[in-house]
């Protein structure tokens, strides 16, 4: 059953087109990510799920969240959803357990049960040291986990989250990470988007990308990979490749691309690869595995756009 | 598919309390800092201009002492500026600075529930300014109560009227300075032209209809009426000048700011 059902959704800012008829949809209990460089419209189309984005009217496009439509029935989509905005908006005036309690107000919850949740919350954020913190004396990483503790207030069926790990240290992230993996065990549903196409990989069982407003492509982020990139890159700085390969033939079905200071070759086969380092007269080079991001450059462009 | 079932969000009033107890939160944060220059200021007021001032003027103004017309006056006009400085500078600091309703309007509650519940709260702060000024004057002689315990009702109502015309403006404002005009150019000017300082009923007539037509003139009625129980039908005027303009401004406030908050 699908928590979150788009179809062929746009929103306009003027002559701006932020989404363009995009659609998806979110399975109940899974984890469905939404990628794309600064400006894609990633957050704009996650507003326009829980109803603080007014999505464009009278074209077509349609949006269900548990069967409800957030131009009609946003304390429905609210009450039962948790979200994490892009920016922190924390309470600076308020401490920790001030902010949470002030929070649980809105979702009716008596002080006592408050309180309970409040306490298991913080234990589970790992934050219980910090019930009386100011706000400003927490880390980057803390408050992060605070606005994901406050967004859990109601136990939501729906985790929404606009860069849950984005200018996190390692570690914070991994336990927000197996954090998001244990919700989703426990059946909620989530919705996230990343810059970190590892975070992706890691947590989402599907993945779309969007540019520009408009969808380049969705899947299981492992067949994405597959299907959409060779299985190893080769990367040069571009002043040593053009003049080790200067003119000579490269390896069957190894493809190239040059993009700020780099020359990449892409090929399935390893060893055909290994052909292309021998030329380089010992020269650096970096051969991998291809990942989620040179996917994700692929699809969407290494040059910036009028939008990033 | 429409979904059928009927999800348990708080009702109206829940709601509405939610926001309000929110503002109340973080305002009794400081009780200090917060809490006594609403006693402070009167008593400053009324020891330097009205004890100073009042030996030279023996004239009774509107049938009563200087310093009961200018005590009576204050249980409103400080519910006037308090309200108008929540519903401006506070608010747009809110609204541009610290993302505060964004994260409020995650919640289960609608951008209509949030100002509402933001001129309810202007309103309790002008209540609570009022309750300060009666204190102060009170122990003086210069009010009596029972019947001036009202006063704090109208200075409830005339935080609610300031507070949607200032969200109205606030609507409009990009840069926080603009404030300026506002109330230097409309609330000062409107504190002298009211008969908060003297009586409006000797000024040319031009001056006089514009004192009609400005709020606070109803508000200053009111609470003169209600501190001395002098009650006639005109009040139920200035009562309805009030009510109407909450629900026009009011009305016009959260049209356009909904625009602001949701894109
Ligand atoms: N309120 C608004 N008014 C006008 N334009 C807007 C507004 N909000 C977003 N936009 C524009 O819509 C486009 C999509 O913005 P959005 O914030 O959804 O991108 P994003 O994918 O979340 O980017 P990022 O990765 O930087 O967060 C951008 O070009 C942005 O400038
Ligand atoms: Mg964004």
């Amino acid at each position: 059953m699908a928590v979150i059902g788009v179809d062929k959704v746009s929103k306009s800012f003027g002559r701006l087109r932020a989404v363009c008829e995009l659609s998806f949809a979110v399975e109940a209990g899974s984890c469905f990510g939404l990628l794309g460089p600064n400006g894609a419209g990633k957050t704009t189309m996650m507003k326009m799920i829980y109803g603080t984005a007014a999505r464009d009217a009278n074209d077509g496009g349609t949006i269900e969240v548990f069967g409800f439509d957030p131009a009609r029935d946003e304390l429905s989509i609210k009450y039962l959803s948790g979200v994490v905005p892009q920016e922190n908006n924390l309470d600076d005036e308020l401490n920790v357990i001030q902010n949470l309690l002030v929070y649980a107000k809105f979702y009716g919850l008596p002080a006592r049960v408050a309180r309970e949740r409040i306490a298991s919350l913080l234990a589970f954020l790992e934050l219980s040291e910090k019930v009386k913190a100011r706000i400003r004396e927490l880390s980057g990483g803390m408050k992060r986990r605070l606005v994901i503790a406050r967004a859990l207030l109601n136990n939501p069926r729906l985790l929404i989250l606009d860069e849950p790990t984005t200018g996190l240290d390692p570690q914070v992230r991994h336990l927000i990470w197996e954090k998001l993996r244990q919700l989703r065990s426990g059946g909620t549903t989530i919705l996230l988007t990343t810059h970190y196409m590892e975070e992706a990989f890691q947590i989402c069982d599907r993945v779309l990308i969007m540019d520009k407003g408009r969808k380049v492509m969705e899947d299981h982020p492992q067949r994405l990979l597959e299907q959409n990139i060779e299985r190893y890159v080769l990367e040069i700085p571009q002043e040593h490749a053009a003049k080790a390969i200067d003119g000579r033939r490269l390896p069957e079905a190894v493809r190239v691309d040059h993009a700020q200071g780099i020359s990449r070759f892409y090929c399935d086969d390893l060893d055909r690869l290994k052909v292309v380092t021998d030329m380089l007269n010992g020269q650096a080079y970096y051969l991998r595995q291809a990942n989620l991001e040179d996917v994700f450059l692929k699809a969407t462009g290494r040059g910036l756009n009028e939008k990033q | 598919m429409r979904s059928s079932e009927t999800i348990p969000y708080p009702h109206l009033a829940w709601r509405l309390y939610s926001v309000w107890y929110r503002h109340m939160r973080v305002y009794t944060k400081n009780l200090v800092s917060n809490g006594l220059p609403p006693f402070l200021e009167p008593l400053l007021f009324l020891v330097g201009v009205g004890l100073g001032l009042s030996r030279y003027i023996t004239e009774s103004m509107d049938g009563m002492s200087y310093i009961t017309f200018l005590g009576t006056g204050l249980l409103v006009t400080t519910a006037m500026f308090t309200a108008s400085f929540e519903c401006t500078y506070a608010t747009f600091i809110r609204l541009e600075f610290e993302k505060v309703y964004d994260g409020m309007l995650a919640a289960p509650i609608t951008v209509n529930n949030l100002i509402v519940g933001e001129i309810i709260w202007a309103g309790t702060k002008g209540l609570f300014f009022s309750f300060a000024v009666l204190c102060i004057l009170t122990p003086f002689g210069i009010v009596r109560l029972p019947q001036a315990l009202l006063a704090p009702l109208v200075g409830f109502l005339t935080g609610v009227m300031f507070a949607s015309m200032s969200l109205l403006v606030t609507s409009f404002v990009k840069t926080i300075n603009h404030f300026n005009f506002y109330m230097t150019g409309f609330l000062s000017p409107m504190f002298f032209f009211s008969g908060v300082v003297f009586p409006v009923s000797n000024l040319p007539k031009p001056v006089q209809l514009v004192a009609q037509i400005v709020p606070l003139t109803h508000s200053v009625r009111l609470v003169r009426a209600v501190c001395l129980s002098r009650y006639d039908p005109g009040l139920l005027a200035n009562l309805a000048y009030i009510l109407v303009f909450v629900a026009v401004f009011g009305a016009l406030a959260v049209r356009r700011l909904r625009r602001r908050l949701v894109s």
